[in-house]
C-alpha cells in the first residue's frame, strides 16, 4: 500500500509538538478573530486562518506517521476552501448590496 | 541549532505575528495582506514537513487565488474601514474572550504537556523524498477517485452558485 | 355428475352481488330522478315542507312489524302502488330465488347420494371434505377454506337450503310493495351465503366467517326499516349482544387450537381419542364455556336472549328464516359439532342443560302474556332453543338436533303464517284486534294450525317426536328437575300457541268496524310455501320415530357418526310410555286452558284488550310480572347498563378529562415553556450563534480532556 509507507525512516529535527503548538496558536487566533471581530469580511478571513491552522496540524501528523493520506486530506481541504470562498464571497457581496453594511451585529435576520 | 530549526522558528514566528496583525488591524486591505503573509509562512512550514506539493498549492491556490479574490471583493465594495462605534454586546465580547482563552489554554496545555508522541512502527516518516508527487497522483486517482470526482462537481456547483448569487437580482 | 360443495355457498353469494349491484345502481338513478322531480314540483321550496311528497316514498316502507306500538298509517296503502318498476322487482325476485334455488339443487344433488349411502352403510359414510384453497399458514397451524359434508352438516344443509328457498319465494309476495326490494333480496342472499358457509365449514375459522356473516345479515335485516328508530335500535341491540357471545367464540377457537393444535374438525376425532395437549380438565372446561358463550349469544339463551324478541322489528320472512329456523340454531349446531369436546367436561354439559332449561321456562312464561303476534313467536323460539340446549346438555345431542330440524319447519311455518296474517290485517300485529280470521284467510289459518299443533307436541306431528326425545333424555340422564321444567314448558308452549291461535283465528273479529271486509288472503307465492312447510311440520317427525312406537330412529342413527354420544341413557319402554303420556297430557291441558280462557273473552269484549286483561286477572301478581317480561330488560338496564354508563361517565369526567387531557395539556405547556426558553437564545445574531457553537466545542473539549 503506497499510502502507508512513503520512504525510509528519518527522524524529525523539529519536534512534532512544536508544529502542533504553532497550529494551535494560529487556530486560537483565528477563533478569536471570528468571535470578536464585527467586520464580516474579517470573520471570513479568520475562518480561513482556522482552516489553514488545521491543515498545518494534519500535515504535521502526516509527516510523523509517514502517511501520504494526510496530504490528500489537506489537498481536499484546500480545494473545498476554494469553493467555499467563492460561494461565501458571493453571499457576502449580495448581502452587502442588500444591507449596505458589513457589521455582523446588523445582520440579525436569522431568527425569522 | 540546525538550519531546519532556524527556518521553522522564523516561519512560525512570521505566521503567528501576521495572523495577529490580521485580527488586530482595522483596514480590510491590510487584514487580507497580513493573511497572505501568514499563508506564505505556512507554505514554508509545509515544505519543512516534506509536503512541497501542498506548499505549492498553498501559495498558488490560497494566497494566489482565494485571497486575491478577497482583495478583489474588498476593492470592489470599497471597504475601507471596519464598522465604527463600540461594541454593543459587552457580554458577548466577554464570553467570547473567555471561551477563546479557555479553549486556547486547554488545547495548548494538552499539546505541550503530552510530549513527543512515539513514532508508529509501521510506515516511516516522509523525509528525503525526492519526488512525492507521483505518489500523491496515484493515490488521488485510485483510492480517492470518487472524492476527487465529487470535488470537481462541487467546484462546478460553487462556480455556478457564486455566479447566481452575485447577480444584481437581490437589489 | 358431481357438483362441488363450494358451489352451494357461492351461488347465493353471486345472487347477492348481482342483486346488490343492480339495487345500488337503480337506487342511485331513482334517487337522482326523485330529486329532480321534486325540484320541478317545488321550484322555490328549500326542503322544509317536504312531508307531503318526498316522504310518501317511505310511507309504504312503513310495513308493520312494529314492536310495541300499533299505530296505523292510513295512507300506507295509498294509491301510490309499488315503487319499483315491474321488471326490476321481477329481476330481484328471480335472481334471489334462483340463486338460492340452484344452491338447493346442488345441495340435494350432493345430499341425496350421501344420505342414501350413509344409511346403507354400517357406521355411516366418511365425511366428504373438499378443500378450495389454503387460507393461511403460520408455523404448523394451517387453515384451509374447506367444505365438509358429514351427517351433521348434511342435516343442517337440507333444511337450511329447503326452508331458505321457500322463504325466498314467500318474500317475493310479502315484500311486493317495498321500495327496498332489491336491498332486501341482496341481504337475504348474503345471509344464505353466510349460513351455508357456517354449515359446510370444515374448520372453526371458516365456520366463524359464516357465524359473523349471519350476524351481520341479521343486523342488516333487523334494521331493514332503517328509518324507524326502533328498527335500527333493535339491529344494534342484536349486534352488540352478539358481540359478547362472539368474543367467547373467538377465544374458544383459540382454546381449541391450543388444546388440539388444529382448528379443523379433525379435532373432534382427537377429542374422542382423548389426544389433547395437556390434560387439565379445567382448560377443557374453559374452552367449552367459551364456545358455549358464543352459542348463547347466537342462539339467544339466558342471559343474552334479549335481542331476539326485539329482532322482530325486521320483516317477517326474516324473522322466519334468520331468527327462527336457521341462524339462531347455529349455536346448537356449534355445541353438537363440538360435542366430543363437551362430553370431556361434564360440568360444562350440566351448565348447558341448566341454561337451556332456564331459557326454555323463562321465555315460555313471557310468551304467555304477549299480545304482539310476532312477539309470542319470538319468545316461543327462545324457549324452543332452550329445549335444544337442554337436550345437548343432558348428552342427547341427536335429540337436540332433531328438534332443530323439526322446529325449523313448524316455526318457519308459524312465522310465515303470522306474516300472512299481518299482511292481511294491513300491518296490525296486536292479536287483541284480531279474531275469527279463519273465515277470511283459510289457507293461512289452517297451515298455521298444523304448525301450532306440531309445536304443541301433539302426536303424531313433528314437534311431539323431537320434544319427547328431549324430555326422555333429560329424565333418563337422571335429571328429574330438568325433566319437570321441560314438561312444564311443554304445557306452557301448548298454552301460548293455542292462545295465539284462539285470539287470531277463532272467536269474533275485534278490530275496527268494517276492517274485517278488507282482510284478504295472501297471494300464491306466500300460501304455497306455507302449505309446503305445514306438510313438513306434520311429517318431519316420522324421520325419528322412537323404537317404543315400533319405529326406527333413522334420524339419530344417521347423525350418530358426527356426535359424541349417539344413544344416551336408554329408559325402559314402560317409562317411555309414561313419559310420553305425561307430555301429551300436559300439552292437552295447556290447550284446554288456553281455549277456555280466551274463548269467551274474545267473543264478548268490545274492548280489544279484554283477552290480555284476562290473563293478568286470572294469574294475579305473577301474571303482571310475566306481562312485563319479568322486567329483564329493565333489570339489565339498571343492573348492567346503568353501572356501565356510570363507569363511562367516570372515565370521561375523571379519567379522560382529567388524566388524558391533563397529560396532553401538560405536554403542550411544556413545549410552550421550552419554546419560550429557546426563543431567548434565538436572537438572530450571527455572533451569538458562533459563541454558542464555541462554548459547545469548549464543553466537549473539556469533557474529552477530563475523561
Amino acid at each position: 500500500m503506497e499510502g502507508a509507507a512513503m520512504n525510509a525512516v528519518v527522524p524529525m529535527t523539529v519536534p512534532l509538538n512544536a508544529y502542533l503548538a504553532v497550529g494551535t496558536i494560529l487556530f486560537v487566533i483565528g477563533l478569536a478573530g471570528a468571535l470578536l471581530k464585527r467586520n464580516t469580511l474579517s470573520i471570513f478571513l479568520s475562518i480561513e486562518l482556522m482552516m489553514n491552522a488545521v491543515n498545518l496540524l494534519v500535515l504535521a501528523y502526516a509527516r510523523m506517521r509517514g502517511d501520504a493520506t494526510g496530504q490528500m486530506v489537506v489537498f481536499f481541504v484546500i480545494a473545498i476552501a476554494a469553493a467555499e470562498a467563492a460561494v461565501g464571497l458571493a453571499i457576502f457581496v449580495a448581502l452587502f448590496r442588500a444591507r449596505r453594511t458589513i457589521d455582523v451585529d446588523r445582520l440579525s435576520s436569522l431568527k425569522w | 541549532m540546525s538550519l531546519e530549526l532556524v527556518v521553522f522558528a522564523i516561519a512560525s514566528g512570521l505566521a503567528i505575528v501576521s495572523a495577529l496583525a490580521m485580527v488586530v488591524v482595522k483596514t480590510p486591505v491590510k487584514s487580507v495582506i497580513s493573511l497572505v503573509l501568514t499563508f506564505f509562512a505556512l507554505a514554508v512550514l509545509s515544505v519543512l514537513l516534506s509536503a512541497p506539493f501542498i506548499a505549492a498549492l498553498q501559495v498558488i491556490v490560497y494566497a494566489g487565488a482565494i485571497l486575491v479574490l478577497f482583495l478583489f471583493v474588498v476593492m470592489l465594495l470599497n471597504l475601507t474601514q471596519e464598522a465604527e462605534g463600540h461594541d454593543e454586546r459587552p457580554i458577548q465580547r466577554l464570553l467570547g474572550l473567555v471561551s477563546v482563552v479557555a479553549l486556547g489554554g486547554l488545547l495548548l496545555g494538552v499539546t505541550l504537556k503530552a510530549g513527543a508522541p512515539p513514532v508508529p512502527a509501521a510506515g516511516g516518516p516522509i523525509a528525503n523524498v525526492k519526488d512525492e508527487i507521483p505518489i500523491l497522483g496515484r493515490l488521488l486517482f485510485s483510492d480517492h477517485l470518487l472524492a476527487f470526482e465529487a470535488l470537481s462537481v462541487l467546484l462546478l456547483l460553487a462556480a455556478v452558485g457564486a455566479l447566481i448569487l452575485s447577480k444584481r437580482r437581490f437589489d | 355428475m358431481t357438483l362441488p360443495l363450494w358451489l352451494i355457498p357461492a351461488l347465493p353469494l353471486a345472487g347477492f352481488l348481482l342483486n346488490g349491484l343492480v339495487a345500488l345502481l337503480c337506487g342511485w338513478r331513482r334517487a337522482a330522478k326523485t330529486t329532480a322531480d321534486w325540484r320541478a314540483v317545488h321550484p322555490d321550496d328549500h326542503g322544509h315542507d317536504d312531508h307531503g311528497h318526498a316522504h310518501e316514498d317511505h310511507a309504504d316502507a312503513d310495513h308493520g312489524d312494529h314492536s310495541g306500538h300499533n299505530s296505523h298509517d292510513d295512507h300506507a296503502h295509498g294509491p301510490a302502488g309499488p315503487f319499483l318498476p315491474y321488471w326490476q322487482r321481477l329481476f330481484h325476485g328471480v335472481v334471489g330465488v334462483l340463486s338460492v334455488g340452484l344452491a338447493t339443487v346442488v345441495a340435494f344433488a350432493n345430499l341425496v347420494p350421501y344420505v342414501a349411502g350413509s344409511l346403507a352403510t354400517e357406521g355411516g359414510l366418511a365425511p366428504v371434505i373438499q378443500t378450495a384453497y389454503r387460507w393461511m399458514a403460520a408455523g404448523h397451524v394451517t387453515v384451509d377454506v374447506a367444505f365438509r359434508l358429514d351427517a351433521l352438516s348434511a342435516m343442517m344443509l337440507s333444511f337450511v337450503t329447503f326452508v331458505g328457498t321457500l322463504i325466498h319465494v314467500y318474500s317475493v309476495g310479502y315484500l311486493q310493495d317495498e321500495e327496498g326490494y332489491g336491498r332486501y333480496f341482496a341481504y337475504l342472499n348474503l345471509f344464505m351465503f353466510a349460513m351455508l358457509t357456517l354449515v359446510l365449514a370444515n374448520s372453526l375459522p371458516v365456520l366463524f366467517i359464516g357465524w359473523e356473516g349471519v350476524g351481520l345479515c341479521s343486523y342488516l335485516l333487523i334494521g331493514y326499516y332503517y328509518e324507524k328508530d326502533f328498527a335500527h335500535a333493535a339491529g344494534k341491540k342484536a349486534f352488540v349482544t352478539n358481540r359478547i357471545g362472539d368474543f367467547g367464540m373467538v377465544l374458544g377457537i383459540f382454546g381449541i387450537l391450543a388444546l388440539f393444535g388444529t382448528t379443523d374438525f379433525s379435532f373432534v376425532d382427537l377429542a374422542k381419542q382423548g389426544a389433547m395437549n395437556g390434560n387439565a380438565s379445567i382448560s377443557v372446561y374453559a374452552v367449552c364455556l367459551l364456545l358455549f358463550l358464543g352459542a348463547v349469544g347466537k342462539s339467544a339463551q339466558v342471559p343474552l336472549y334479549v335481542w331476539l324478541p326485539d329482532a322482530m322489528a325486521g320483516p317477517t320472512p326474516v324473522s322466519a328464516l334468520i331468527h327462527a329456523a336457521t341462524m339462531v340454531t347455529a349455536g346448537v349446531y356449534l355445541v353438537a359439532r363440538c360435542s366430543a369436546v363437551f362430553v370431556l367436561a361434564p360440568d360444562a354439559m350440566t351448565l348447558v342443560a341448566w341454561i337451556g332449561a332456564l331459557t326454555a321456562v323463562l321465555a315460555a312464561t313471557i310468551g304467555l302474556a304477549q299480545n304482539d303476534i310476532k312477539k309470542v313467536l319470538a319468545y316461543s323460539t327462545v324457549s324452543q332453543l332452550g329445549y335444544m340446549f337442554l337436550a345437548c346438555g343432558v348428552g342427547a345431542f341427536g335429540a337436540g338436533m332433531f328438534h332443530v330440524f323439526t322446529h325449523a319447519f313448524f316455526k318457519a311455518c308459524l312465522f310465515l303464517g303470522s306474516g300472512s296474517v299481518i299482511m292481511a290485517m294491513h300491518h296490525e300485529q296486536d292479536m287483541r284486534a284480531m279474531g275469527g280470521l279463519w273465515r277470511r284467510i283459510p289457507w293461512t289459518a289452517w297451515t298455521m294450525m298444523f304448525a301450532t299443533v306440531a309445536i304443541a307436541g301433539i302426536p303424531p306431528l313433528a314437534g311431539f317426536f323431537s320434544k319427547d326425545q328431549i324430555l326422555g333424555a333429560a329424565f333418563g340422564a337422571g335429571h328429574p328437575v330438568l325433566f319437570a321444567v321441560g314438561l312444564f314448558t311443554a304445557g306452557m308452549t301448548a298454552f301460548y300457541m293455542f292462545r295465539l291461535a284462539r285470539m287470531t283465528f277463532f272467536g269474533t273479529f275485534r278490530g275496527p268496524k268494517g276492517a274485517e271486509a278488507h282482510v284478504h288472503e295472501s297471494p300464491a307465492t306466500m300460501t304455497v310455501p306455507l302449505v309446503v312447510l305445514a306438510f313438513f311440520s306434520v311429517v318431519a317427525g316420522f324421520l325419528g320415530v322412537p323404537e317404543v312406537l315400533g319405529g326406527k330412529n333413522r334420524f339419530i342413527e344417521f347423525l350418530a357418526p358426527s356426535l359424541a354420544v349417539a344413544h344416551p341413557h336408554e329408559v325402559t319402554h314402560l317409562t317411555e310410555w309414561i313419559l310420553m303420556g305425561l307430555s301429551v297430557a300436559v300439552a292437552l291441558a295447556g290447550i284446554v286452558l288456553a281455549w277456555r280462557w280466551y274463548g269467551q273473552a274474545g267473543a264478548t269484549a268490545q274492548v280489544p284488550s279484554a283477552p290480555a286483561n284476562a290473563f293478568y286477572m286470572k294469574t294475579g301478581i305473577l301474571g303482571r310480572l310475566v306481562e312485563n317480561r319479568w322486567y329483564v330488560d329493565e333489570g339489565i338496564e339498571a343492573g348492567v347498563l346503568a353501572p356501565f354508563r356510570k363507569i363511562g361517565t367516570f372515565l370521561w369526567r375523571g379519567f379522560d378529562s382529567l388524566v388524558i387531557d391533563g397529560v396532553v395539556n401538560a405536554s403542550a405547556f411544556l413545549v410552550e415553556l421550552t419554546g419560550d426558553l429557546v426563543r431567548f437564545f434565538t436572537t438572530g445574531n450571527v455572533r451569538n450563534y458562533a459563541l454558542s457553537f464555541t462554548l459547545g466545542v469548549l464543553a466537549l473539549a473539556i469533557y474529552v480532556f477530563l475523561r
